[in-house]
This record gives structure tokens, C-alpha cells and sequence, in this order.
């Protein structure tokens, strides 16, 4: 009996393997000066699961606190800042996780979404870690053509999952976001 | 109906309309468009005690490089016209007060300078609507404000206006 409900347990706890992310750092970039201007403040403000944003102007970025509990729309922070007439320079999404097992240039599903890692070390995430998005036009022009050269699967360009990515289980039109620690 | 008994209601519909166009200006007298901020030392100065001068009132912040580049440009202006009752009414919005005194000497600025922190959530630059770092505002004598971010030119040729009236 012991046996089994250690085994139930140990079900359990690989089943509820889950992240939220609760806070993010952007850096906006454009033409002028990202900072001087309050659009990006006032359109990441109308974003519905952000609770807060605060201008870091040391580290020339946006401090977002996330509202708890709510599934956070990665794209939907690129069109804010978008929307304000600029672009993501760099976006950094910290969050509980919990048995998040990732693999280097492999897929996780966590949560509803899909996940590419790359340029990282097979591992076990756990506790509090952040994450750098790396999909187009979430960094610059330069640094995404490092990481698009990580892999070999065509995701890193649509970042549609497509028929290349189909085998690892996920739908061919799910959005997979590419990360990196 | 005769011409006669017109006239009066076409003079007050003009005079109505005249008035309301000019509440319309905004004025530095208007209580929520008051500025009253410690300066480097710590002593408050209003905005509203400037009545009489032509002001420019400006927006910026230690961090905003193209606000440091205005800043050369208005040393200059400053020292020109500040004998003929010109003045620079500076809101910085810095939230780290050492950033802004080392602003100042580094920029050479000799003009009114006030501090208000908490960089996009200082009050008077929501009060003043403010949504790009530099802004700034030109104020005639009698408190209104008459140019919003003129050119470099532009302002120059305004200031000789303006201390004519």
C-alpha cells in the first residue's frame, strides 16, 4: 500500500509540473530615445494581466509586474509596445516553476503554451527563474541571428510550429515561442 | 424682425464666443496646471510667481540625452535674453536627486530648475499632460501659454515677441 501511494504521489506531482510567470523586464527600442516617451508606459498599462509597470531608467527598461494567477499573452506585450510606435529590444520573463523538464533545441508545453529552448543545458527548472525570449522581433535584428542559428527547425522564423515540429506532439499552428536562460 | 434688434444678438454671440476661445488658453494662474517644487536647495518656487516674464516652462530629465542636447542650446538663449525678463522654469523628473545636481553643473544651467521624482508618474507632468521628454512650453506675460515645443528658431523669434508686449 505504501508502494502505491508513493507512486500516486510521484503521478501527482509530475502531473501538476506547471510555471506562471509573475514579472518581465523589457527593453523598447526605436528611432528615439524609448525611455523619453510615455506611450510604451501608458500601452503596456492597457495590457489586461499586467498589474503595474514601472520605468527602470538605470537599466534603460520597463519593470512589469504580471497580475496573479493570469495566463500571460507573450505576444500581446510586443504589440503594446509595438502599438507605441516602438519595438522589443529585449524582453526577460521571470516566474515560478515547478518540474519543468527542458532539453536544449527541444519543445516543452508549459501551461498552453509551447516553448523552444535553446543554447541551454538539459535540466530540471524549479523555484524562481527567468527566461529570455528570443523569437523575432522580440531582440534585435543581430542577436536574433545568432540564436535563429541554434537550430535547424523553420519555428525559429514563423514561430508557427508548422510540420517540422508536428512529430513532438504539438499542433501545426500553435505558437512556440523560442527562449533561452 | 428688424436689423436693428439683430445687431445686439450677433455682437453678444461674438462676444460669448470671444470669451470662450479664451478660456480655452491655458494659464500658469489655472490651479491645476500649478507648479510649486523644491529646487536644488530646497526651496519651493511657483511657477505662478513667473507672471509677469515671458517663461519657458520645460519638461526633462537627467537620463533624456536629447533633453541634455536642448539643454546646450538654452544655456545660450538664457544668457541673452535673461537681462530683457526672460526666464526657464526646468521640471526635471528624476527620481534620483544627485542625477539632477550633477545634470546641472555638467550643463552649466544658471536658470530656475525644480525637481519633481518618480520619472513618468511625477505629478505636474501628468498635471501638464506630458507624454515625450523634452516638452516645453512658451508663456507669455500675462501667464498663457502661447508656442508648445518650438523649434529652436522659432523659439528665439518668439522670446523677442513676446518681451515687446
Amino acid at each position: 500500500m505504501k508502494k502505491v501511494l508513493w507512486v500516486i504521489t510521484l503521478i501527482f506531482v509530475v502531473a501538476i509540473s506547471h510555471a506562471q510567470f509573475t514579472k518581465a523586464t523589457l527593453q523598447a527600442t526605436g528611432l528615439t530615445c524609448a525611455m523619453c516617451s510615455n506611450a510604451i508606459n501608458k500601452s503596456l498599462q492597457k495590457v489586461s494581466f499586467i498589474q503595474s509597470v514601472r520605468s527602470d531608467i538605470k537599466n534603460s527598461a520597463f519593470s512589469i509586474v504580471f497580475k496573479e494567477g493570469q495566463k500571460v499573452e507573450i505576444d500581446e506585450l510586443k504589440k503594446a509596445v509595438e502599438d507605441a510606435g516602438f519595438s522589443v529590444g529585449s524582453l526577460k520573463l521571470a516566474g515560478n516553476f515547478h518540474e519543468i523538464k527542458i532539453e536544449n533545441d527541444k519543445h516543452v508545453e508549459i501551461g498552453k503554451d509551447v516553448f523552444h529552448f535553446l543554447n541551454v543545458s538539459d535540466q530540471v527548472l524549479n523555484g524562481e527563474q527567468t527566461i529570455t525570449v528570443v523569437d523575432k522581433n522580440f531582440l534585435t535584428a543581430k542577436q536574433f541571428k545568432k540564436f535563429s542559428s541554434a537550430t535547424k527547425m523553420a519555428c525559429i522564423q514563423t514561430g508557427k510550429a508548422a510540420s517540422c515540429c508536428v512529430k513532438d506532439g504539438v499542433a501545426a499552428d500553435a505558437r512556440v515561442y523560442h527562449v533561452t536562460i | 424682425m428688424n436689423l436693428k434688434k439683430i445687431i445686439p444678438v450677433i455682437i453678444l454671440l461674438f462676444a460669448g464666443l470671444f470669451s470662450y476661445s479664451q478660456q480655452e488658453v491655458a494659464n500658469i494662474t489655472d490651479p491645476r496646471l500649478q507648479i510649486n517644487l523644491p529646487d536644488v536647495k530646497g526651496d519651493s518656487i511657483a511657477l505662478e510667481s513667473l507672471k509677469g516674464k515671458v517663461v519657458l516652462l520645460d519638461f526633462w530629465a537627467s537620463w533624456c540625452m536629447p533633453c541634455r542636447a536642448a539643454n546646450k542650446k538654452l544655456v545660450k538663449l538664457y544668457d541673452k535674453y535673461k537681462s530683457q525678463g526672460f526666464e526657464i522654469y526646468s521640471v526635471s523628473v528624476d527620481d534620483d536627486k544627485k542625477d539632477w545636481v550633477k545634470a546641472i553643473e555638467k550643463d552649466k544651467i544658471l536658470w530656475l530648475q525644480v525637481n519633481d521624482p518618480r520619472n513618468w508618474g511625477a505629478q505636474s507632468a501628468v498635471n501638464w499632460n506630458i507624454s515625450v521628454l523634452p516638452t516645453t512650453f512658451l508663456i507669455n506675460k500675462k501667464g498663457d501659454v502661447v508656442v508648445i515645443d518650438p523649434s529652436e528658431k522659432k523659439l528665439e523669434s518668439a522670446i523677442k515677441e513676446l518681451l515687446q508686449e
